[in-house]
């Protein structure tokens, strides 16, 4: 009985990484074995990565035998085919079916992929990064360079070879489930490179009178891209700086901004004519000087309801003191009018 | 019952007993002098465990009545070299065989070959080689396959190689 689908074989310990910190391990991956440069990526690479990609990510098993599969692309040199096949050949040492080819179509076009399109001319080296460096009595860095990766379009065709239906049934399986959503991803040395299932053809033999077998042909493009680790740059950047500021020898005073003080605050007592007597409560202590008066013949200061004097130019008050004022006007029909300033001590 | 009408073709100067030793002239022939031996195994359609929807035999799936040796012509065509579709894998591709065998061989035996069968031939004292059956040969209403149009006296069987994943006998 199979086991069910629905229970998990394996539970992970660790919470998969998202984000930042995902790319942060990307970059890690990226970097692993000792270099800050990512690692070189050329046609041999992308051939071998997809070579993998097809063992391990497109294993067909049936009848509980795995599929075999020739692992090598088959060239000019027909010898090779022998070195991959040996253990999967009949008495005739031909490839018994079944077994899963890759084919690569040799020419490799310029790429499509939209991420990495040529945008900077003249194979421009970039700055890639910044890495510190110590020789025992300096600190420094130098500057990684690198051109812009060359993007190349490879066409792959993945061919399976058997005679029967459910091997093909199998594989078509695994490879509509694998590109799903179209496309698939390969880690190529630490890069991820996309493949497109472009097309599923079918060239089976199925002549009368000839040996009956299926071969059902998957194209994959793989949008990849070259880099050559022998055109990076590595430069010796700033190891010591020495900053000097120039500034000027000759002193300047600066000149004295003195403030112009502030009018004094002035109190005006305004007598209507119903009433000869002003009273005030004073919350500080301040001087009170006679600056102007108006139809005012004379007056009488109380200080808290003690006789203080009369027509006084000059008031001393204390806080919470109650003044009150009392005047004898020149005309009694019109507004009297007292002005002090007030200068707070 | 069967209505059997008397073959009289020919009849001035050929007639059933000039068939017969001719048969058996061309059977000491075959038989004796050449002796080519071919191994039939007939499937068992019955105990053959088949697939419901395509019905393909699970490998090593396909059980055979007792296999009965026969002596019949014997052609195998050449080989073919050539690749496996448009893939860079080569093969060389054993070509078919065509057998002639008498029907009274068949008869004699209480056999008939049918699509499907396969047949062993024995290349060398250890290696056999399978074919499966293509064409197993059933009109023989044609000249060629009666004897001056006569009467038919042998059938052509023309079989493919199968690899072990097929079929490998014992």
């Amino acid at each position: 009985m199979a086991f069910p689908k629905k229970i998990k074989k394996f539970i992970p310990l660790t919470e998969p990484k998202t984000l930042l910190p995902r790319r942060r391990e990307l970059r890690d991956m990226i970097e692993q074995d000792g270099t800050f440069l990512p690692k070189s990526l050329l046609h041999a690479d992308l051939d071998r990565g997809f070579l993998d990609f097809v063992r391990n990510e497109l294993k067909c098993v049936v009848e509980g035998k795995t599929v075999p599969m020739i692992d090598i692309l088959i060239t000019t040199q027909n010898w090779v085919q022998f070195t991959e096949t040996w253990d999967f050949q009949n008495i005739d040492k031909n490839t018994e079916p079944p077994f899963i080819t890759v084919i690569r179509t040799p020419e490799v076009k310029y790429g499509n992929n939209p991420a990495i399109v040529y945008n900077i001319p003249n194979r421009k080296l970039y700055f890639y990064m910044k890495v510190p460096t110590w020789d025992g009595n300096k600190n420094g860095f130098d500057i990684y360079k690198i051109p812009q990766p060359v993007p190349v379009d490879i066409t792959y065709t993945i061919a399976i070879v058997c005679n029967r239906m459910r091997e093909i049934n199998k594989f078509n399986q695994i490879m509509m489930e694998k590109f799903a959503s179209l496309q698939a991803y390969q880690n190529i040395k630490g890069h991820y490179i996309p493949l497109k299932l472009n097309s599923v053809s079918d060239e089976s033999v199925m002549e009368v009178e000839k040996r009956k077998y299926y071969i059902q042909k998957y194209e994959v493009l793989m949008m990849g891209f070259l880099i050559d680790e022998d055109q990076f740059e590595v430069s010796p950047a700033i190891t010591r700086t020495f900053q000097i500021y120039e500034t000027e020898t000759k002193y300047k005073k600066r000149k004295y901004n003195s403030k112009i003080p502030p009018e004094p605050p002035v109190y005006d007592l305004i007598f209507p004519t119903t009433s000869d007597e002003i009273e005030e409560l004073f919350n500080y202590n301040l001087n009170l000087i006679l600056t102007f008066t108006e139809n005012v013949s004379s007056f009488q200061v109380y200080i808290n309801d003690d006789y203080y004097g009369d027509t006084l130019d000059t008031i001393q008050v204390s806080s919470g003191d109650m003044i009150r004022f009392q005047i004898v006007r020149v005309d009694a029909t019109k507004v009297a009018k007292l002005t002090y300033t007030q200068s707070i001590l | 019952m069967t209505n059997i009408v008397p073959i009289t073709r020919l009849g001035k100067f050929f007639g059933e007993n000039d068939f017969n030793l001719e048969i058996e002239m061309g059977q000491e022939w075959l038989d004796g002098d050449m002796n080519y031996t071919c191994v039939l195994y007939r499937v068992d359609k019955n105990k053959t465990k088949t697939d419901d929807v395509y019905g393909e035999a699970v490998s090593d799936g396909i059980k055979f009545l007792p296999p009965v040796e026969f002596n019949a012509y014997v052609a195998i065509a050449a080989p073919e070299n050539r690749n496996v579709g448009s893939t860079k894998n080569v093969q060389l591709e054993p070509g078919n065989i065509t057998i002639s065998v008498y029907l009274k061989t068949l008869e004699d035996l209480e056999i008939d070959i049918d699509l499907g069968d396969y047949i062993g031939y024995y290349d060398t004292e250890s290696f056999v080689r399978y074919y499966t059956v293509v064409n197993d040969g059933r009109v023989v209403s044609d000249i060629k396959h009666t004897y001056k149009g006569y009467r038919p006296f042998y059938k052509t069987i023309i079989a493919a190689p199968v690899g072990p994943n097929e079929f490998r006998g014992f």
